[in-house]
């Protein structure tokens, strides 16, 4: 995995978290991004982006950081 | 549907609208008509053609030629039958000795000026005046031939696609009156009196140097040979003709396609062809020639290596080839190391089964589309805000707007016969908003000008739009009524709160947009109180990295203000391509199945499933920007790309590339070795429109046959090289023709239930929704209530693009098109429209181009963040300072080797529309361009070898 690939994943997290903020609560917009990201994103850029993120700092906003903690979670409902 | 030629029926005066209905009698028969027919139409309605020279369908009554002349019981004299309007109990006469004796004096006058060259004239068979004649019973001309004439005129040759030849002219002012009210370009008028009146382009000058955007208008209304095609003249009349729908742009012109055998002699446009009702551009109308130029390709190819040359095959070795490479990869490097690009050119069927077998056949879904970058913000913020992924009106609704909003769209250049009936409309006078940072031609041209031109600054469109909203919501001119009974209320107060916040105000917004605030609020209050409001937007809305969140924009303004849900109003997406609605509707997005659902509902799942006999994956598959980056990382290995050229159209040139040169078996189908195949493996020839069957779906949600007027040059429509390619991979496919697929369409999608082709060719054309509610379509969307069911007021905050202008990239670019070409170009640019724009040119205003030292057609080096190339200027005040503007039809011009990857934060839209940049003046091509040519030099040099290897056996 090269660097470059996780950064572009961020930015974009980043930049949808942002459009979105006016959404809601910090939470709510946490949820729609997250999604967001589970209806647009493919396997391999949701596996790459929740597994880089668990428990380090990949330059995610505070609000990015949430929604994808939910996508791990929704992914994880998913596998039962 | 084969038809022997005969020109379209013309009922003499247009059609009256009135619901009123008049009875009249004409020669003895009674006929019931609207109230305003006229006469003549009246009679052509019951059957009866009465003569005439200055009357056609398509144009007002002019009442010139007095050729028409009939009688009616109770009125002296005789009356011209194309200015008389119908009454009651009316009792015409078109036939008496005396009428007849008065119609051959009219044409022995005409005649006695006329060259009698019908033999070797170019229209024999085809001309209304020798037609006229004929009826009239002229026999012979009292007045000789010797007087003072006009037979020795000089004839006008310099359009590339019809002579001007004055000889012919009997100044009946068709072609003025064509110019004015069908094109609206006023380039002709007549020049002189009595005698001496002829037909004059602009100011006296030949057709090419002067106004005329050769829309073809003026010859097709022209009754001689004063005004004709250069092909009918090469090669005579047609002998058949078939009705199908134009390739270029997303208007989707009906045309009657005019063959002797298989070659196209001339494209005619259809009259009752809703889309465009029998007007055309000079694409549709004239630049068919790519069809058969010489540079096409027509036997399939594959290589190895694209250093080595290629080796001409059968398709059924290209196919097995393609897909043992496929399998390999996928063996190699997992399932979703392959996938696909659909064409937004190519028919819905044959976009239907591209997306059938990446998912059926490849097993993954990756499959994506070019819409991806140009309308994918449409397709997600229509289906946010109102519930579909598409435009709620018809083109001819436009006809009852009271105030018309253009945003970011230039509908005389790109889509230029919606830009004439809109001009129309302007000129009966609706008002009109032009969003955009340019002057187009829109904002002041003959007969019309904008009442508002708000000069945007380049990615600042949501700020605009919120400004927009701010002031009716300030100034309480919102349709409180209609958002309580349609749209979601609680949303809505949440919406008003953000909105309301005096931070959007066009005061507190004017030195981010450029727009002066008091002309932003006049725009706003025009808009909201004005009466029916129409919004037309195109890429200059969407290629953004907001574009989702101004398309949810424009939305909330139309709800805002009551705009949506019958004629005259709505929310209108100009697309770009023929059939960029249609792909999208067809499944082309990685995430959806065809009708817009999400490929991780199981029930929808299911029913294709059942239908296609495997198991599909529930998740999103890769976009095109996903595609490149997973190239470069080494997951992406193969790719099938059909009537795309992602290397010329796709931002970030090098990026692109690069991810291009990553991929181990690249698949180009296309007419021409573009600039993609360039870089490909195998190359599959395609079919142009006119060599296949299949429908394809214009802006409007409507369904138009495309019919094959000649066999495909290659032996296989694209529909069949991906069914062979299909079946090489073991995904079985036995469609016998594009309607077996339509009907698997309509059996596995609620809104094209009701769609089949007996059914198209029983209402012409289908605007989807078409199912059991809707059996004849659906013209008008969203009347009675929303698809979602309550409209939804998005959230639109403003999130400025990272792309900024600085010291060192003082400068924004922003692209568009032009009238002449088409995206690409690989069309247009075969053909003779290149006459008129022969190479990209950058504007620049003339502030900055002074600042900078630059004259008119200097060559000026344009620097990005990403890289740089090298065009010629234009200056002009076109452009605003502090803006460039260039196109990209040539791929030369590397318009897009300098715009950066940014896309829009929802559906990755490229964010083509912005790109800080700096110029400088420069002596040579940049040093891509210099790379470009060599490898160009190189490709068709390897492409030149198969062929010889071939000649040679």
């Amino acid at each position: 995995m090269s660097a470059s690939k996780l950064d572009r994943l961020v930015k974009m997290v980043n930049q949808i978290a942002l459009n979105m903020s006016a959404n809601g609560t910090d939470k709510m917009v946490a949820d729609q991004v997250a999604q967001h990201l589970e209806k647009f994103w493919s396997p391999p850029m949701k596996n790459l982006i929740t597994e880089q993120a668990a428990g380090a700092d990949i330059g995610l906003t505070p609000i990015a950081q949430l929604a994808v903690q939910d996508l791990l979670v929704m992914q994880e409902a998913k596998q039962g | 549907m084969l038809e022997f030629y005969e020109p379209q029926a013309d009922y003499g005066t247009p059609k009256s609208t009135s619901t009123e209905l008049v009875t009249l009698s004409v020669d003895g028969v009674e006929v019931t008509v609207p109230e305003g027919t006229s006469v003549m139409r009246a009679a052509a309605e019951s059957g009866v053609k009465i003569p005439r020279l200055c009357a056609t369908d398509q144009l007002k009554s002019f009442g010139s030629c007095r050729v028409c002349l009939v009688e009616i019981e109770g009125r002296r004299g005789f009356p011209a039958s194309c200015t008389t309007t119908v009454e009651a109990g009316m009792e015409v006469k078109t036939q008496s000795d005396e009428i007849a004796k008065l119609r051959r004096n009219v044409m022995e006058l005409y005649i006695s000026d006329h060259p009698l060259d019908c033999l070797t004239c170019p229209t024999n068979g085809d001309c209304e005046l020798q037609d006229t004649a004929g009826e009239l019973g002229l026999r012979s001309v009292r007045y000789g031939f010797e007087g003072e004439n006009h037979l020795v005129a000089e004839k006008d040759e310099s359009n590339p696609y019809f002579t001007f030849d004055p000889s012919k002219c009997i100044v009946c002012s068709r072609c003025v009156r064509a110019c004015e009210e069908v094109q609206g370009t006023f380039a002709l008028t007549i020049d002189g009196r009595g005698f001496e009146s002829k037909v004059s382009a602009s100011q006296a000058e030949d057709f090419m140097d002067s106004e005329c955007v050769s829309c073809g208008a003026c010859v097709n209304a022209c009754p001689t040979a004063t005004l004709t095609e250069k092909s009918i003249i090469e090669a005579g009349k047609p002998e058949h003709s078939v009705t199908t729908t134009c390739a270029y742009c997303g208007v989707g012109c009906s045309f009657k396609a005019e063959m002797k055998g298989n070659q196209v002699v001339r494209m005619t446009p259809y009259k009752d062809g809703k889309a465009n009702e029998g007007h055309a551009c000079v694409k549709g109308r004239f630049a068919f020639g790519y069809a058969t130029h010489k540079d096409r390709i027509t036997v399939p190819m594959i290589r190895d290596s694209i250093d080595d040359p290629w080796k001409e095959v059968s398709w059924e070795e290209a196919v097995t080839y393609t897909a043992k490479r496929f399998k390999d990869i996928q063996s190699q490097y997992g399932r979703t190391s392959i996938g696909a690009i659909s064409s937004s050119r190519c028919t819905n069927e044959e976009v239907y089964l591209v997306q059938k077998m990446v998912r059926a056949g490849f097993g993954n879904n990756n499959v994506d589309t070019c819409a991806r970058v140009c309308h994918s913000p449409t397709g997600f913020g229509l289906k946010t805000t109102l519930g579909e992924s598409a435009g709620t009106q018809t083109f001819a609704s436009v006809a009852d707007a009271d105030v018309v909003v253009v945003m970011g769209a230039n509908p005389t250049e790109a889509h230029p016969v919606f830009g004439s009936r809109l001009k129309r409309r302007l000129r009966e006078g609706a008002k009109l908003i032009v969003i955009d940072p340019r002057k187009i031609e829109l904002v002041s041209s003959p007969h019309i000008t904008a009442d508002y031109h708000l000069p945007v600054r380049p990615g600042t469109n949501v700020t605009v739009l919120n400004a927009l909203a701010h002031v009716v919501v300030n100034e309480g001119l919102e349709a409180r009524d209609y958002i309580e009974e349609r749209c979601d209320v609680p949303e809505f107060e949440k919406w008003l709160a953000f909105i309301g916040d005096e931070r959007h105000s066009p005061e507190n917004t004017e030195s981010i947009t450029g727009v002066p605030a008091a002309d932003l609020r006049a725009a706003a209050r025009l808009y909201a109180t004005g009466g029916n409001g129409a919004i037309f937007y195109g890429l200059g809305v969407t290629e953004h990295s907001q574009g989702s969140t101004a398309v949810m924009g424009i939305a909330n303004m139309a709800m805002l203000t009551g705009n949506i849900g019958r004629d005259g109003v709505g929310v209108n997406p100009l697309r770009g391509q023929n059939n960029v609605q249609g792909s999208c509707d067809m499944g082309s997005f990685p995430h959806e199945l065809p009708g817009y659902r999400h490929i991780s509902d199981s029930a929808t799942r299911e029913l294709f499933e059942g239908e296609w006999g495997v198991t599909l994956d529930s998740e999103p598959g890769l976009r095109i920007p996903n595609m490149f980056d997973a190239a470069l990382d080494g997951d992406f290995k193969g790719l099938y790309c059909q009537g795309e050229d992602i290397a010329q159209s796709d931002p970030n040139t090098q990026h692109v590339e690069a991810a291009l040169r990553s991929i181990e078996c690249l698949v180009v189908q296309d007419i021409f070795l573009n600039e993609t195949a360039k870089f490909a493996h195998v190359f599959l020839p395609g079919a142009s429109f006119l060599e296949k069957d299949g429908t394809f779906t214009n802006a409007e949600r409507r369904i138009s046959r495309v019919r094959k007027a000649m066999p495909p040059l290659s032996g296989k429509a694209d529909w069949e090289g991906t069914m062979a390619l299909a079946n090489a991979l073991g995904c079985e496919m036995d469609y016998n023709h594009p309607s077996e697929i339509m009907d698997e369409i309509a059996r596995l999608t609620p809104t094209f239930n009701g769609v089949s082709y007996d059914k198209l060719e029983q209402l012409g054309s289908i605007q989807w929704p078409c199912n059991d509610n809707t059996p004849d379509g659906t013209p008008i969307m969203h009347i009675d209530e929303f698809v979602r069911g309550k409209g939804f007021f998005a959230m639109t905050e403003y999130v400025p693009t990272t792309e900024r202008a600085n010291r060192k990239f003082p400068l924004l670019l922003t692209t568009g098109r032009i009238l002449s070409q088409y995206n690409v170009g690989a069309q247009t640019r075969r053909t003779d429209n290149s006459e008129w724009h022969g190479e990209d040119l950058l504007e620049i205003h003339p502030h900055d181009a002074e600042e900078r030292g630059i004259n008119h057609g200097d060559w000026v080096g344009i620097n990005s963040r990403v890289g740089d190339t090298v065009l010629r200027a234009n200056v002009t005040d076109r452009v605003k300072p502090g803006v460039v503007y260039t196109t990209f039809h040539h791929p030369v011009s590397g318009a897009n080797v300098i715009t950066t990857d940014n896309s829009d934060w929802a559906t990755n839209c490229p964010e083509y529309k912005v790109t800080a940049v700096q110029l400088s003046k420069v002596t040579e091509p940049s040093n891509w361009q210099a790379r470009q040519k060599s490898f160009d030099k190189q490709q068709l040099g390897l492409l030149e070898k198969a062929q010889l290897q071939e000649a040679q056996g």
